[in-house]
């Protein structure tokens, strides 16, 4: 089942460059099959445990292995769905928006980039599948055309870079522990001073190509440079790759010494993160990197919670890290899908195109506002259901002010940013006029992504539940 | 760990001065190739390292028949992921400069309309 | 009445609202009939469906709804006495609204987002009132912020567009302190049901500064919506809103969200006992003692009508505040009578100044010198409400502070008679000007922008009619506080259920 999911998007990757008229049929439906493959992994994953698979029959050690557990399940089936989602998307307004044909199979591209991603459990493959995803990511960013040239590029250099220093990393490792498998590893780890250095490299690259804070100084350029469909996906998925990383090195891997030594660090990098990520949100004057820079703040959330998490190794905050991934990708799809068209139709870059959006273009701006409110973490949305597990692990641990009142203000910062533009959209003086008739399939398919976020809090039991346990 | 010869150790700390000197090129360098450059000596660096690990223990064990392939079979992957991101950026930024051109010449012609009307 | 019924008999009601204003949201503007008739639809059926709750609830029965959501707090909808009280409030006076808000904003633009959001604000009140713990009045608490600020923001000007943006600042960070207060609540004790007497008590050795807390932090998200002391700031600028809106507002939704709220966090949640053993109510009684006074005097200095009316608020909803903290039955009662009659009275209000300002362009108070003779009904209804709101029997407002100042002798605090008759005093002095401008002054300056909006009577019957049902209510409710169907008897029920299980 693993191996379909990864070879189906390569498979229908290499088609569409063959036949490319009918490549945006073929990605759609390599998207429909693969999230009904992922339901079935999940399901199955729920009821039997972890799923392992040994590729081409070689002995585990040398052969490329995939593991499936809850986690990765779940992400595979969200992947497969936004893939389709903004596939369908990009379908219905490719004439429009003159997306250039190399989208679709790059869009498969990084679905297997992610998939393979979100299976492997093993430092080199890791690499490899960073490495595809930066590269696929940047000719992502620069379908744009030639504006869109100088922010791709530096988005490659840097994530190049970041690579590398992850790749010093692994050789590092290896050499001295000669596996790369995680769960192996992890059983022959010590805590020394090399190690603390692979590590240290580690991270750097990975916060590098993850976008947190203070490394997050490309992605706002990159992201609002890219056409609306591929900034959906940057923002909703493609950081979320190496945070992933990330938790699995320091949540399987490192010792407890380490841990301890570099917990208050990232809760901190995640506080500078939801503070002036939010202020930069809040004061920039254009729409799209409005909701970039939103991305930067919430990632910060994510980082709070892993910082959190291995300081006080309490699973609600594991809970609340997946749960922020998971609602902040479905609610961030919906943000650029609806702003992407908001400002498409009503020709303009800047968040005073907005204006009056509630009367021309009313389902974007709702979609808007439903993916803000989770954002925000309004009940009975995604997002508050990260954060009511965030503030929970909090109260439980007792004493914690400091960050309770972090998060309050950073809750707050996220509904200034989000209302600024909602109020904008509700000024009925003199409104933005539309260039063209708006279209309503557009904007429906902007609004899906939100009202999943929405229905999450239907489900928080077992999605908690799941979280919980598996918590890498 | 096993203990390294002098040998090897050299080697070592050849590599770690190719990935400081792509480090200062890739943060200092203000033009792009010259950073694209730098990746590659950093890339460089990190290769000749792993060259280099997979001869760990055959210094004081010479009998065994083989280097480690493991790392081989890696640094091969490495070098086919570093060669074609070389190439992915050297075609962006040719697509910058052209783009750059383009709209020089552009303004050029406005340039030299401009007065003319 | 069948089980299957019973069970989703509150989701029906939330629903009666909700289904219709999502439907409305999708209309065209031109589609005026097909509108109107499905906003009187889902007000008839949702007094139907609520008019059934009353009879069974009366007769001792629950409603329990629920569904799945954070672990140890489910989505629980519950049909009792307490959240009845609010339900009927809401329904009857949304009907009162949606009637005014028809024949106020005939000719205006966008009429069709305004319905929508204007039932999606009755849901959320209904929603509020049928919770049936915290984590779900909290989930309804903020979708209330939500449904409402496009109603403020409707009419789309600099200064509404700031009003709003004041308004979401002040709601919005009380919901943030709100919800941590209930996580708080939730990791010492879960959220089980509101349960009279409350069910921290158990909780209550050693965690004495955390529940403190939480019932601080809780109280100031609950005060800015009901507009406590330091955190009233937004309630005079919301006046911006179109007529109905402020009336709704102020009677029914926002303001009184966050009254029912702390009705429930004072006798629901820490229930009378653990409140005097944390020592809780003094400070509370305090609070909401000085935002009685400072609201009335506040209002004296205002000259515009809507904003003397929205310090009257202030001071009149801390009332219900007030007889909560008391802990005493009496003052209880006071206090949830108070609800009810300060929203029909003060929707009568607003009712009228919304009629001054559509017929006549009045939005001075000294523009209405003579406004009787001209608008008699109004100016009646008007003159009704504010006797009232100072208290003169027969009306509404006597009965409520009546059995206020019984509850000061109940529990002893006798320096709050003070308080209540100084309150009683400022009322009277800005509302009786009022009142002998209508009907004793001559008119000396023609009306600011006259419009005849009705060839038989005085303005558009829509207008009209809501004013005159709401006056002869809160005159029926004084009238006849002493019958079963008055709101005074109801609330005693409530308060015998409440103090029965000591």
């Amino acid at each position: 089942m693993m191996v379909v999911l990864l070879v189906l998007p390569l498979l229908s990757a290499l088609f569409m460059l063959l036949w490319p008229r009918i490549a945006p049929l073929l990605a759609l439906l390599t998207a429909s099959v693969c999230s009904l493959v992922a339901l079935q992994l999940l399901l199955l994953v729920s009821q039997q445990g972890s799923q392992q698979v040994l590729l081409a029959g070689w002995p585990s050690g040398l052969a490329i292995s995939l593991e499936a557990n809850s986690l990765s399940s779940l992400l595979i089936l969200l992947t497969a769905l936004l893939q389709l989602l903004v596939g369908l998307y990009a379908f219905a307004t490719h004439r429009r928006d003159k997306l250039g044909a190399g989208f679709w199979p790059l869009s498969g591209m990084l679905q297997l980039g992610l998939t393979a991603l979100w299976l492997s459990r093993d430092l080199f493959n890791l690499y490899v599948c960073l490495e595809l995803l930066g590269i696929v990511a940047v000719a992502l960013v620069s379908l744009s055309g030639d504006k869109a040239i100088k922010p791709a590029l530096n988005y490659l250099l840097l994530s190049l870079f970041g690579s590398l220093c992850y790749l010093l990393g692994v050789a590092i490792l290896y050499g001295a522990y000669g596996v790369l498998d995680i769960t192996v590893l992890a059983s022959q780890w010590q805590a020394d001073l090399l190690s603390s250095t692979a590590l240290l490299l580690m991270t750097l690259g990975l916060m590098l190509k993850a976008a947190l804070w203070p490394l997050h100084g490309w992605l706002p350029a990159a992201h609002a440079a890219a056409p609306a469909p591929v900034s959906a996906l940057l923002s909703a998925l493609v950081v979320k790759g190496p945070l992933f990383i990330l938790c699995l090195l320091w949540l399987q891997l490192a010792g407890a010494t380490q841990v301890a030594a570099v917990a208050p660090w990232f809760a901190g990098c995640g506080l500078a993160a939801l503070l002036l990520g939010g202020v930069s949100a809040l004061r920039t004057p254009f729409a799209k990197n409005m909701v970039a820079y939103s991305t930067v703040a919430q990632l910060g959330y994510a980082m709070l919670a892993l910082g959190l998490l291995l300081r006080f190794n309490q699973p609600l905050f594991a809970a609340a890290l997946w749960l922020f991934v998971l609602a902040h990708a479905l609610a961030k799809a919906t943000c650029f899908l609806a702003v992407g068209e908001i400002t498409a139709t009503l020709g303009g870059k800047r968040i005073s195109t907005l204006k009056g959006a509630s009367q021309t273009m009313p389902l974007a701006m709702f979609a808007f506002a439903v993916a803000g409110g989770s954002l925000i973490g309004l009940p009975p949305s995604g997002g508050f259901l990260a954060k009511w597990a965030l503030l929970q692990g909090l109260w439980l641990q007792g004493g914690q002010l400091f960050w309770l009142l972090v998060i309050v203000l950073a809750t707050l910062l996220s509904a200034a940013y989000v209302f600024r533009a909602v109020v904008l959209a509700f000024n009925r003086a003199d409104p933005v006029a539309p260039d063209f008739a708006p279209r309503i399939l557009p904007q429906w398919l902007a609004l899906l992504p939100a009202l999943a976020v929405w229905a999450m809090a239907l489900y928080s039991e077992p999605l908690l539940q799941l979280l919980k346990q598996e918590g890498l | 760990m096993t203990d390294l010869s002098p040998q090897l150790l050299l080697y070592i700390v050849t590599a770690g001065g190719l990935f400081g000197i792509g480090l200062y090129g890739f943060i200092v360098g203000p033009q792009t190739l010259r950073r694209i450059l730098a990746l590659n000596i950093i890339g460089a660096g990190i290769f000749m390292l792993m060259v280099v690990l997979a001869y760990r223990g055959l210094a004081d064990d010479a009998s065994l028949p083989s280097t480690d392939p493991v790392l081989h079979a890696l640094i091969l992957t490495g070098l086919v992921v570093a060669v074609s991101a070389t190439a992915f950026a050297l075609a962006l930024l040719a697509r910058l400069n052209q783009a750059k051109a383009a709209q020089c010449s552009q303004d050029q012609l406005r340039h030299k309309q401009g007065p003319g009307q | 009445m069948s089980p299957f019924w019973q069970q989703y008999l509150p989701l029906a009601i939330i629903l009666s609202s909700l289904l219709p204003g999502l439907i409305i949201f999708t209309l065209k503007e031109t589609q005026v009939k097909l509108r109107i008739s499905l906003n009187l639809f889902g007000v008839g059926v949702k007094l139907l469906l609520v008019l059934l709750m009353w009879q069974a609830v009366k007769a001792g029965q629950q409603f329990y709804f629920s569904l799945p959501f954070l672990p140890g707090a489910d989505l629980v909808l519950q049909g009792e006495a307490l959240s009845l009280l609010f339900v009927v409030l809401s329904s009857v006076l949304w009907l009162a609204t949606t009637i005014y808000a028809i024949g106020y904003l005939e000719q205006s633009p966008l009429r069709s987002r305004f319905f929508g959001y204007f039932s999606l604000c009755v849901s959320a009140t209904v929603g509020l009132a049928l919770a049936g713990n915290l984590v779900t009045f909290l989930l309804f608490y903020e979708l209330l912020t939500l449904a409402t600020f496009p109603l403020v923001v409707h009419r789309g000007t600099p200064e509404s567009l700031a009003a709003g943006r004041r308004y979401l600042a002040y709601t919005l960070s009380g919901g943030v302190i709100l919800m941590l207060g209930v996580a708080l609540l939730h990791s010492l004790v879960q959220s089980p049901l509101f349960t009279p007497g409350g069910y921290v008590a158990a909780a209550i050795s050693g965690n004495e500064g955390l529940l403190m807390l939480a019932f601080a932090l809780m109280i100031t998200g609950l005060g800015v919506k009901a507009a406590l002391l330091p955190l009233h700031g937004w309630l005079p600028q919301a006046m911006v809103a179109p007529a109905p809106v402020s009336a709704l507002l102020h009677a029914v939704a926002v303001v009184k969200a966050g009254a029912f709220g702390i009705i429930r966090l004072v006798y629901d949640v820490f229930g009378v006992e653990s409140m005097q053993a944390l020592q809780l109510a003094q400070p509370l009684m305090l609070l909401a003692a000085v935002t009685i006074l400072y609201g009335s005097w506040r209002a004296l200095a205002q000259q515009d009508i809507k904003r003397r009316l929205a310090y009257s608020t202030i001071s009149q909803v801390s009332y219900i505040t007030l007889g909560v903290a008391m802990l005493g039955p009496l003052a209880a009662v006071g206090g949830l009578v108070h609800l009810v009659h300060q929203g029909v009275m003060k929707i009568t209000l607003f009712f009228c100044a919304g009629n001054f300002a559509e017929t006549l362009g009045i939005h001075k108070i000294r523009e209405l010198n003579g406004a009787g003779r001209r608008m008699p009904v109004t100016a009646m209804a008007f003159t009704l409400g504010a006797l009232g709101m100072i208290g003169i029997p027969p009306t509404a407002g006597f009965i409520s502070k009546w059995y206020l100042g019984l509850g000061v002798a109940e529990v002893g605090q006798n320096w709050l008679i003070l308080v209540f008759a100084l309150s009683g005093l400022l009322n009277a002095a800005y509302f009786l000007p009022v009142v002998y401008r209508m009907w004793f002054l001559p008119q000396t300056v023609p009306w600011p922008a006259e419009q005849r909006l009705s060839n038989r009577f005085e303005t558009h019957w829509m207008l009209l009619l809501p004013a005159t049902f709401t006056a002869i209510l809160l005159l029926l409710m004084g009238l006849f506080a002493s019958t079963e169907l008055s709101p005074l008897s109801w609330a005693q029920l409530i308060v015998e259920r409440e103090f029965r299980h000591d």
